[in-house]
């Protein structure tokens, strides 16, 4: 009924490989971005900004480069944390030593280190795979963390070890730090993370995105056909850490503020790949739909108690909270394995032939 | 998807409506962890300091007549969900407390620009004690340079000298750890001390074998321990299996559970801990918490966990908040003070025998006074023992050397502001300090 595609005629190639090419799936992405950038910032408060609107879109940005490399390229990857701590590391570094530069530029650019480091610890992956490369990874995680704290530097020979952000500016507009609002902070974030979501779309329809594809699904088989092994898991790795390293950057600029080394230790990285997996491997919606999940509802849960005028403590509200949520992980992956993409993808099918099944 | 952004979208009206309810009441909101792996620590502290206030509003109807909500918010000691918290409660809270270095390390910064004062008694950052910079931070009654320096103090006054002495410095790798470490090394060099960090990493904190195979084989004169949390039992199990003196092993104040001691039971006996309060079950403010809260049934302790060093520390926090705004209010007369009333309240406790006597918090903590240049106070403290049950009082009131680290103190507050810039500072405040 509502996705009816019934009169929907393409008449050029063109058309046919558009990005949408069922009218109402469009419609529903305009309704959503007229959402997250009309709607949400005119009746979000504070709390909304810094608990759920934010740290959603930074995970999920984050899960999006994991996926990129485990769900498209079929590389597990359990070092996920430590890319964005490089990634927040960089960004720290470039705006303590260029303070002119603009921070926006600086968070981007943090992005090649990670990707530097990324592709370093992805070389194993042409000769190992499966979870013998999750292992090598694994190993990234606990010696950048490890670097994180022992390499003085890095914090700028801080007493704490921690890293603070600076309050630093553009046009006169606070971008980050204390000072910055949480709109612009919002606003930022979103441009970010809109613009680097188009990008993995495109990629990944693009003759990268089906290299991946082929090597996740056989490598000796696309090897046959003529893909370079090397190149196509190499990029990967690059692509997939760069974003990492931009939505780590954001993750310590746009939202907490400050870091300490073990913040980017391996539950941050068990978090993603979590956010990753419960979305869908393989599909960019799906770490949206992850992290409205795993971040976003616990947040919401927390508040439905006093909301609806019980009065329970605070600390069972927590023990309630870990598991509903345990439990509805538990439900989604036996509703659907594949995750909560290919739940809406089951649902938008049944819809476009609706009221006529098969 | 819809569903969820319905839900967001709840939340966020929540979220708008719940800021809008008004109550008679003062706010005083915790960020309490009694999940996650530091609840062990946390239940008995969050429960002294619940109970104070429900002793107050149950026997005075709260603070100057008005009730005291100390609502906790659940932080499992994450800064995740301490940032949560502090979103969720900022908008009525007259002040926060945010119980892990991690979360004062964010919050901190805000504070400037959200104007709500900071509690954080005997943890957080050193250099919070310059009340002109940290206007708004508050670390009463003792930081951890006071620490360091009454431990210091403790061994020389044993000795008569340091000089050619090792002392092993078992730390946690994290902010909370590495605070002493500037005034130790300096006071290394003045006191002709061997200075011997010795890291534990967060992964490693119940098994530190490698750490005391290094004590072992360094020999050191005295260990002193910053621990916290699992590391406290790890470390004080390994000093017994591997005979380490314990009478020459110190902890600071978050280093004397007494459920990790409890573990060694007279194993552990001459172990000490430098603290700023002190458990007395004869103090007439534990009678009144025993009448109007136990056995009115509103405590969620234990006679045994009351008895504790823990359960009396979190009874002293709060009553130093409880004078905080007493003050405030005498001050401004007004009983519902707001944020910025609170922190001149704070800047303003004087803690006399006398008032301490009043507040029936005989020898539970000793006396001290704020002012707008010192958050801190510098209590001083004592240094307790375990003595194979619980622990015992073995000095007198000690008080820390603070001409030792004052130029530290605003050094490294001024070096925070320089990186925070633009900080604004109090310039209103003459008195020296």
């Amino acid at each position: 009924m509502l996705y009816r595609t019934a009169g929907q005629f393409k008449t050029s190639y063109k058309a046919d490989q558009a990005l949408f090419p069922v009218r109402q799936d469009a419609v529903l992405l305009i309704a959503i971005l007229i959402v997250a950038y009309v709607i949400f910032p005119l009746i979000a408060s504070e709390f909304a900004y810094q608990t759920l609107l934010i740290p959603v879109m930074i995970y999920a940005l984050a899960a999006m480069g994991l996926n990129i490399l485990t769900g498209y390229a079929g590389q597990l990857s359990l070092g996920t944390g430590a890319f964005m701590g490089v990634g927040a590391y960089a960004c720290y570094k470039l705006i303590t030593i260029f303070p002119w530069m603009n921070p926006i530029v600086a968070i981007l650019f943090s992005g090649v280190f990670s990707a530097g480091i990324g592709v370093a610890f992805g070389i194993p992956s042409l000769r190992i795979k499966g979870f013998y490369l999750a292992i090598a990874t694994l190993a990234a995680q606990f010696f950048l963390v490890w670097l994180f704290e022992k390499w003085a530097w890095l914090y700028n020979y801080n007493a704490s070890g921690a890293i603070q952000v600076p309050n630093t500016e553009m046009f006169g507009i606070y971008l980050t730090g204390p000072l910055a609002s949480s709109v612009t902070q919002y606003y930022l974030v979103l441009v970010i993370v809109s613009f680097m979501t188009m990008l993995c779309i495109n990629l990944t329809r693009g003759n990268l995105g089906r290299t991946w594809k082929a090597t996740r699904d056989m490598d000796i088989a696309a090897e046959l056909i003529g893909i370079n092994l090397m190149r196509s898991k190499l990029i990967a790795f690059a692509i997939s850490s760069y974003i990492v390293g931009v939505a780590g950057a954001l993750y310590v600029f746009m939202w907490k503020g400050a870091a300490e080394p073990n913040l980017f230790d391996i539950p941050l990285s068990f978090q993603v790949l979590f956010i990753a997996i419960i979305g869908g491997l393989g599909s960019i919606l799906g770490n949206y739909l992850g992290a409205i999940l795993i971040v976003g509802l616990p947040v919401v849960l927390n508040l439905l108690p006093a909301a609806l005028g019980l009065t329970i403590s605070s600390a069972l509200v927590e023990h309630l909270n870990i598991m509903i949520v345990g439990s509805l992980i538990i439900f989604f992956l036996i509703v659907e394995p594949h995750g909560l993409a290919q739940l809406w993808r089951l649902i938008r099918e049944k819809l476009i032939i609706w009221p006529f099944p098969h | 998807m819809k569903h969820f952004t319905k839900l967001a979208a709840a939340a966020v009206l929540g979220a708008t409506l719940g800021t809008a309810a008004v109550a008679q009441e003062l706010y005083a909101p915790n960020l309490a962890y009694r999940t996650g792996p530091f609840a062990a620590t946390g239940i008995p502290l969050m429960n002294g300091q619940a109970d104070y206030f429900a002793m107050l509003n149950a026997r005075d109807g709260g603070v100057g007549g008005i009730k005291v909500n100390a609502e906790e918010c659940e932080t499992g000691y994450s800064t995740e969900k301490g940032v949560e918290c502090y979103e969720k409660t900022k908008g009525r809270s007259i002040v926060t407390q945010p119980w892990s270095t991690g979360i004062t390390l964010q919050v901190l910064p805000k504070t400037n620009v959200d104007e709500i004062p900071i509690l954080a008694p005997g943890y957080g950052f050193s250099p919070m004690a310059d009340g002109k910079v940290f206007q708004w931070a508050f670390n009463t009654p003792s930081g951890y340079w006071d620490a360091a320096s009454m431990i210091l103090q403790y061994l020389q006054d044993e000795n008569g000298s340091l000089d050619g002495k090792k002392i092993a410095f078992l730390h946690l790798d994290h902010p909370y750890g590495k605070e002493p470490l500037p005034l130790l090394e300096k006071k290394a060099g003045e006191l002709n001390f061997e200075l011997l960090p010795i890291p534990v990493g967060l992964k490693e904190m119940q098994n530190q074998s490698a750490q005391w195979l290094q004590i072992r084989r360094e020999r050191p004169d005295y260990v002193v321990m910053w621990g916290w949390g699992a590391m406290n039992a790890g470390a004080i199990t390994e000093a017994v299996k591997t005979k380490y003196p314990m009478e020459n092993f110190i902890g600071v104040w978050w280093a004397g559970h007494d459920a990790d001691l409890k573990i060694v039971g007279a194993d552990g006996a001459g172990y000490k801990s430098i603290s700023w309060s002190f458990p007395n079950p004869e103090a007439p403010v534990m009678a009144d918490i025993q009448k109007y809260v136990v056995d009115a049934g509103l405590s969620q302790s234990n006679p045994e966990e009351m008895a504790g060093v823990f359960y009396g520390r979190g009874v002293v926090i709060s009553a130093i908040l409880a004078e905080g705004i007493a003050a405030a209010q005498n001050e401004f007369g007004v009983a519902e003070i707001d944020a910025s009333q609170l922190r001149w309240g704070l800047e303003n406790i004087n803690m006399t025998e006398e008032r301490i006597e009043e507040l029936g918090l005989t020898g539970m903590v000793p006396p001290f006074a704020t002012s707008c240049a010192n958050h801190t106070g510098h209590s001083g403290g004592w240094m307790l023992e375990w003595d194979g049950e619980q622990f015992v009082k073995v000095s007198d009131h000690m008080l820390p050397d603070t001409s030792d680290y004052q130029q530290l103190i605003a050094d490294k507050a001024a070096e925070y502001a320089e990186a925070n810039a633009p900080w604004p500072t109090n310039e209103d405040c003459n008195v020296g300090g």
